[in-house]
């Protein structure tokens, strides 16, 4: 059966869903180690099915600010995938690679901002391949949109791309885990609910 | 301090006489301040979308034309007259510049909608402050219709 809307997954189908989760975050830990030439371990990866204010509430609040980097994703599925970088994991990045830090967003230069947006494109490619080669679905990846707001704002971005048919945003992703101190970058993967309906029926969970 | 009244995605709020209604990180999504000057009667809108294709229709609030005409709805049923409510909008940003996809500019739609609907409606707009790429969070005093956006990044606009 067809879902309709992303509150009617089944338990099986949102444990298939949590081990994409979890191959997909556990690829992204393992470049994410390499580039910055340290270990990287995981979170246990969530998939969360979340109201918009809900959701909002969950990632940190509306106002507080963010870098994400945005990928759209086309071909065999349609959605969007973010990193939402927050100050931590920004500095993790920026003093391994180029040896700053900075205390606000508003320090970032052109370097800095392409960096992290590298950065989060390397995440987002690599989870998008893996989901890819478990399935069998071709994915085709836009060139990264990188955006310093407000998070509320940014999560809007794929609440309004499937607001029209859902009141809810599925989000499928987790934390990285560096020197043992929980560094939050959420890998947030939301495909639309046509695209998750291929999905499972490609992994032969569909019920 | 006065009364602060949250409101949150596809959702509306009324307050009457003082409060400030407040809904933060607008970012393709627009914020409506709607007035009734003489009764002192303000509501703040915060639509998602820019046409309702829902069959069920559940939440009214989360497009800009069933949002708008159901405000004006409970606004007039409290006594508003619609020749009298005046309306301030703020959003329809782009957050992400991002080419081919699916994303599309939702918050021009946004705007183009909004501007239809209260034209059809015939409400005036008195100010807006749209597009760009920034989040904004809105503010409105129902006392004085006063209405204030907060950025991340740019000074505060009174409008």
């Amino acid at each position: 059966m067809k879902i309709k809307s992303f509150d009617e997954l089944s338990s099986l189908e949102l444990d298939t869903l949590r081990e994409i989760g979890s191959i997909g975050t556990g690829n992204a830990a393992t470049a994410l180690g390499q580039l910055l030439e340290r270990e990287v371990r995981i979170t246990l990866p969530e998939v969360r099915i979340m109201g918009y204010n809900e959701a909002i509430d969950w990632i940190g609040g509306p106002e507080a600010v963010t870098a994400g980097v945005l990928v759209g994703m086309s071909g065999q599925m349609s959605g969007v995938m973010l990193s939402v970088q927050q100050l931590e994991f920004v500095n993790l990045v920026l003093e391994t690679m180029l040896g700053v830090h900075i205390n606000d967003y508003a320090e970032l230069d052109e370097m800095h901002q392409s960096t992290l947006i590298e950065v989060g494109n390397i995440l987002i490619s690599t989870f998008i391949n893996a989901l890819s080669g478990l399935s069998g679905i071709a994915v085709s990846l836009t060139v990264p949109g990188f955006a310093v707001d407000m998070q509320g704002a940014i999560l809007a971005v794929p609440m309004a791309m499937y607001g029209g048919t859902s009141d809810y945003l599925m989000t499928i992703g987790g934390n990285f885990v560096c020197d043992k101190k929980q560094v939050p970058c959420h890998l947030l993967l939301s495909p639309d609910v046509r695209s998750l309906n291929f999905l499972l029926a490609k992994l032969g969970v569909a019920e | 301090m006065n009364e602060k009244i949250t409101v949150g995605i596809a959702d509306m709020k009324m307050a009457r006489d003082s409060g400030v209604l407040i809904t933060y990180a607008l970012g393709s999504c627009i914020g409506l301040c709607f007035e009734d000057p003489a009764l002192r009667l303000g509501a703040l809108l915060h639509v998602m979308l820019p046409m309702n294709m829902e069959a069920g229709r559940k939440n009214v609030f989360k497009y800009a034309d069933t949002g708008i005409r159901e405000t004006l709805r409970q606004m007039t049923a409290k006594g508003a007259l619609k020749t009298r409510i005046t309306v301030k909008i703020a959003g329809g940003a782009k957050m992400f510049e991002v080419n081919g996809g699916s994303l599309g500019n939702i918050g021009q739609r946004n705007i183009e909608s909004v501007h239809t609907i209260l034209r059809q409606e015939g409400i005036r707009l008195i100010a807006e402050d749209v597009g760009g790429k920034v989040a904004r969070t809105l503010l409105f005093d129902v006392a004085t219709g006063q209405g204030c956006i907060r950025s991340y990044g740019r000074q505060d606009v009174l409008f």
